[in-house]
């Protein structure tokens, strides 16, 4: 409340000089295809004004009335320099063309303009353009987002086959996936083998690992926010590729006039995706299409459209048949109320669901999450010194947890319905970045968030109000008595929380190459993704806090040094970050999940902490670009028995989380070779998943039974693999609209099996233990063609 | 029942990818603890009187003699309502065993074992088990189109929460398989469960279920806590795999009342159990 205050009085004070200046506002587009651009700086030269655009390309700059050369310049793009007399406000529209002379290429950038990245106070983000995601080897040819992230310090994920990603020891459910911004709650295809954004129409991607700023909130790890492109405004364009296992297809182009444009993509696996499935009646495929359309109404005013609509159908032989995924629709209005205050009005539906039929038992499972979210933000450019950010969203959630039916008239399966759940969550946000000194930057912000679990559903009562309770004589935890159950109508409340939570930035620049950053912030999570198992499966149910279950709070410190070396040609990024968790949900021993009415029942809510070191050295200019990053972290839980008495899960003793990595390093570079050939490496190392190995056995039943102790004691080998690609664009007449490139690839290049798992269990023939290892990928070559019309 | 949807995924993904190996791998070593296998089965259409009790210690995980006899306890089971007690004598080679066991259904029975000066104790109440009404083979009624399983139906009373064990085991085989059930999505319905044997892939026919194999498989009523100590047994055999819980520490109805930090693993349980016979035949 007191940094509110103080960032009131400090909007006043500067208010009261911020006359006889004049603003030059405007949007910085791409000069061959009218993209807007994001993150272009825009300064006046010889001052310290300057800023960089926003998401949809906006910039404000205010300066004292005189004669300014303008310049405006992206890593990449040939830079402007324009004069301009400040003798009264304007409008000033600038296009970048693409810098195809120099053989520079850009392979990340993070906060683009070198002097701005330095002074940013925003720590732990980093931007991956689209083009830097293509350049990536990934595995049998198919670019993925999800996979280029986690090249970065302090991103993991649980291997091949596993879904989602962990962001500095956080869990899948951490992480706020936003495409346009609508929440995706499943940003997997086939169980994590791809992931469900196709990099044809991704403009870039913006993660946010620790001091996410205000305008977010709702998930305490990470923001990953995908812009898709708005299509090209100036000509038509088709890109295309044909891979080993699926292909995609993309148009785009001007409407009404070059006041609007469009894209529309379509992406789909082949039907028999993996060998082994060579079978007529076994299908494992997934597709997405891509919409999305812009119309310029007026110089301040544009609208927005876009869709996502994904699907992964398996089916096996009738006995087993799932498809599930994403359905989003956006529609955002971008208006601008004066050259000061920029506007951004959205609408966002999604809807994700999941659908299970298993034949030899007739069961027929159906699964969704539906939610509505209004928002509205503003950008507010107050002075050269000050911008602030403010707004407010509302999302309404609507929980199906699943309907149960009986697959066709043999099947014993009796319907059912899980109790259906519903719940607000709305957020009031302002953000203050502000210019203390020429040396001192500093982001202050502050969301308040609220959480109203709505009524219309019954909720259990428990004996002692413990719907968790600890068996003293046989040392287990048990599912609690249920006394009854209170009906909550649809206009009562169960449940309402409301969370403040600062975020502070502060960065000193040491010098014009060097600064110290440090930052903190405070997050709150009010959904949670139910899974006890080691990898997040599709049909994980997400569960609103309620009753039991109270919302995840994570506190974040971090500090950072950030270094350039010869003008920005490489870079030094370090970061340090101590995060907790509180209201972890944890399970206790045979948790039962699936199609559990009485969730409650099986879980505890615990602590998690992380803290790490990420280490990042970059080579942004030249021939050779890329990346050496390297990351030192812990991550671990501790549940204690709290209410339901008992020691707690694991004896109340601290243990690693799944997503604990003592070391992680990748180290990824692309050199053009020529003008027809560039070619491109990875390197990843990481210490092993923690796992549990048995410490013991016995026989029971005849029966070989494991003996299992603490959890996450022990680790599996560590994952360690190295990829090769290398483009081919064949000689062509610069005049041709057809360009064509070859992208061959080879994907774990030294064969390595890397273990996804091990398990445990008895040989049928011998009887005797044994481990199994399962690997998912082992040396993958593939070739893509990829063309543009 | 839920079990099938995890397995389903692991099919799924052993579908998918399937590059297993069998590796070696190091494990830890816990100090050893009593084993109880406690299991007075009392088959449909007998007496009961003969019961066995099998008392062991755990070793190591890579051990291949595992079986680690403990032959200096004293075992009795005690019949609380009316502090009958049945003492089983011991065979020096793990096993102990009555031949005068009473077994009445709804009565509680108290497990007592004296081992190394500690005493460890369990209770349990005898249930009756409900009839196999049927048993049939197919091929097309389980997961594999074409493997042939064996289906075996009972009568879910309706008026009443059951669980079920239902053990098969192909004669011959090294160790049986169990499944575990409970009536919650299938109250009062005709239940079938199915067993069917896989190989390490679809082609491989010789490890499926074969005409002329004999199956044993008995069906037992058992209690709420027994039905989930063998659900959690049941989804830890072989795990690891990528959607499989985290192991945990399995413990049962045994506990020592001398030293309660020095627990047992096992389970006492009484039940009825219906036995039957199958033989694959070459018809469907």
């Amino acid at each position: 409340m007191k940094l509110k205050l103080t960032a009131c009085f400090m909007l006043f004070t500067l208010l009261l000089f911020s006359q006889e200046n004049y603003t030059i506002s405007g949007t910085v587009k791409d000069f061959s295809n009218g993209e807007l651009v994001f993150g272009a700086s825009v300064y006046l030269e010889n001052t310290s004004t300057g800023g960089i655009t926003n998401a949809y390309g906006f910039y404000s700059l205010t300066a004292p009335q005189g004669t300014y050369n303008i310049v405006v310049s992206y890593l990449g793009y040939v830079t402007i320099k324009q004069e301009v007399v400040l003798n009264a406000n304007q409008n000033m529209v600038f296009e970048l063309e693409e810098d195809t002379t120099s053989l520079d290429e850009v392979v990340i950038t993070a906060e683009e303009s070198e002097k701005v990245n330095i002074r940013d106070p925003q720590m732990g983000v980093a931007l991956i353009k689209s083009a830097t995601i293509k350049q990536i080897p990934a595995v049998l040819g198919e670019v993925d987002v999800v996979k280029s992230i986690q090249l970065l310090p302090g991103v993991t994920n649980n291997g091949e086959g596993s879904n989602g990603f962990n962001v500095r020891g956080g869990a899948v459910d951490q992480n706020l996936v936003l495409l346009d911004e609508a929440i995706i709650f499943n940003e997997s295809h086939l169980f994590g083998f791809f992931s469900v954004f196709n990099a044809d129409v991704i403009k870039d991607v913006k993660l946010y690992k620790g001091n996410i700023p205000s305008n977010y909130g709702g998930r305490v790890s990470s923001v990953l926010d995908i812009r898709q492109k708005d299509g090209n405004s100036k000509d038509f364009e088709l890109n295309g590729g044909i891979g080993l296992i699926s292909s995609r297809l993309s148009v785009e182009g001007p409407l009404f006039k070059s006041k609007g444009s469009f894209i529309l993509a379509g992406r789909s696996s082949y039907a028999h995706l993996f060998l082994k499935l060579a079978n007529e009646d076994n299908t494992a495929y997934f597709y997405d299409f891509n919409a999305k359309g812009t119309y310029e109404i007026s110089q301040n005013d544009r609208l927005y459209l876009s869709g996502y609509f994904g699907r992964d159908v398996l089916n096996f032989d009738d006995a087993f048949s799932n498809s599930y995924g994403n359905s989003t629709f956006n529609l955002r209005w971008n208006h601008v109320f004066n050259d000061k205050l920029f506007s951004n009005l959205s609408f966002i539906y999604g809807d994700y669901n999941y659908r299970l039929q298993l034949g030899f038992i007739g069961l027929d499972w159906v699964s969704n999450i539906k939610n509505m979210n209004v928002k509205y933000d503003f950008k507010y450019y107050l002075s050269n010194k000050t911008t602030i950010d403010f707004g407010a969203s509302v999302i309404n959630y609507n929980f199906n947890p699943g309907d149960i039916k009986p697959l066709d008239s043999d099947s014993a399966i009796n319907e059912d319905s899980l109790d259906k759940k519903r719940a607000l969550e709305g957020g009031l946000y302002a953000n203050v970045e502000h210019k203390l000194s020429d040396k001192l930057n500093v982001q202050a912000g502050l969301r308040f968030s609220i959480f109203n679990r709505l009524g219309g559903q019954p909720i259990a009562t428990y004996l002692n109000d413990q719907p968790v309770v600890y068996n003293e004589t046989l040392g287990i935890y048990e599912e609690g008595t249920k006394t009854g159950e209170s009906d909550y109508k649809k206009s009562e409340s169960i449940a309402k929380f409301s969370n403040f939570e600062p975020r502070l930035g502060l960065a000193y620049q040491l010098n014009q190459t060097s600064s110290i950053k440090l930052g903190y912030s405070r997050v709150s999570q009010y959904l949670h993704l139910l899974s006890n198992t080691a990898n997040a499966t599709p049909l994980d149910v997400w569960t609103p806090s309620g009753s039991f279950i109270d919302p995840q709070m994570a506190n974040q410190y971090s500090a950072g040094y950030f270094k350039e070396l010869q003008n920005g040609k490489f870079s030094i990024e370090t970061e340090a970050y101590y995060k907790t968790v509180d209201n972890r949900i944890d399970y206790i021993d045979g948790s039962s999940l699936i199609a559990n009415n009485n969730i409650e029942t099986q879980i505890l809510q615990g602590e998690s902490r992380a803290y790490g070191l990420e280490f990042l050295f970059r080579k942004n200019k030249g021939k050779f670009t890329g990346w050496l990053a390297y990351t030192l972290s812990k991550s671990e839980q501790k549940t204690p028995g709290g209410n339901a008495g008992g020691p707690g899960i694991n004896k109340g003793d601290w243990y690693n989380t799944p997503f604990d990595r003592t070391h992680d390093i990748s180290l990824t570079g692309s050199y053009k070779l020529t003008n027809k050939w560039s070619l491109s490496s990875n390197f990843i190392y990481q210490t092993g998943r923690p796992v549990t190995y048995p410490v013991g056995q016995y026989e029971y039943e005849g029966l070989s039974i494991a003996v299992y102790d603490s959890r996450n004691a022990n680790r599996l080998p560590a994952y360690n693999r190295l990829d090769f690609a290398a483009t081919f664009k064949p000689n062509r007449k610069p005049e041709a609209r057809w360009k064509g490139e070859w992208v061959f690839s080879i994907y774990n290049a030294y064969n390595r099996k890397n273990a996804a798992s091990i398990s445990f269990g008895q040989n049928p023939d011998t009887g005797a233990n044994e481990a199994t290892r399962t690997a998912i990928f082992g040396i993958v070559p593939s070739v893509t063609y990829n063309f543009k019309f | 029942m839920k079990k099938y949807i995890y397995l389903s995924f692991i099919c799924v993904v052993n579908l998918l990818v399937s590059c297993t190996d069998v590796i070696d791998v190091e494990v830890p070593t816990a100090d050893p603890r009593l084993v109880i296998e406690a299991s007075l089965d009392w088959e449909k259409g007998t007496l009961g009187n003969n019961q066995t009790i099998k008392l062991s210690k755990t070793s190591p995980y890579f051990d291949t003699n595992s079986s680690n006899p403990v032959t200096n306890a004293m075992v009795s089971v005690t019949r609380l309502s009316d502090n009958r007690v049945f003492n089983f004598a011991n065979n020096n080679d793990g096993t102990y065993t009555t031949t005068s066991f009473e077994a009445v259904f709804n009565e509680t029975y108290q497990l007592d074992v004296l081992y190394e000066n500690e005493v460890y104790t369990a209770t349990e109440m005898l249930l009756p088990t409900t009839e196999i009404t049927k048993i049939t083979q197919s091929k097309d009624g389980g997961i594999l189109p074409d493997a042939i399983e064996v289906n075996v139906f009972f009568d879910d009373p309706d008026n009443e929460t059951n669980f079920y064990i239902i053990r098969f085991q192909n004669q011959g085989d090294l160790f049986p398989e169990f499944r575990d059930l409970s009536d919650e999505l299938l109250n009062g319905n005709e239940i079938r469960v199915f067993y069917e044997k896989r190989g390490d892939d679809e082609n491989d026919k010789d490890n499926e279920l074969k005409p002329g194999d004999v199956v044993d498989i008995n069906l037992f009523n058992v209690s709420e806590r027994y039905y989930k100590y063998m659900q959690l047994l049941n989804s830890q055999l072989g795990s690891g795999n990528p959607f499989s819980p985290t192991p945990v520490e399995l413990r049962g109805n045994c506990i020592n009342a001398t030293n309660a930090d020095n627990y047992p693993y096992g389970y006492f349980r009484v039940t009825e159990t219906d036995e039957r016979v199958y033989t694959i035949t070459e018809e469907n």
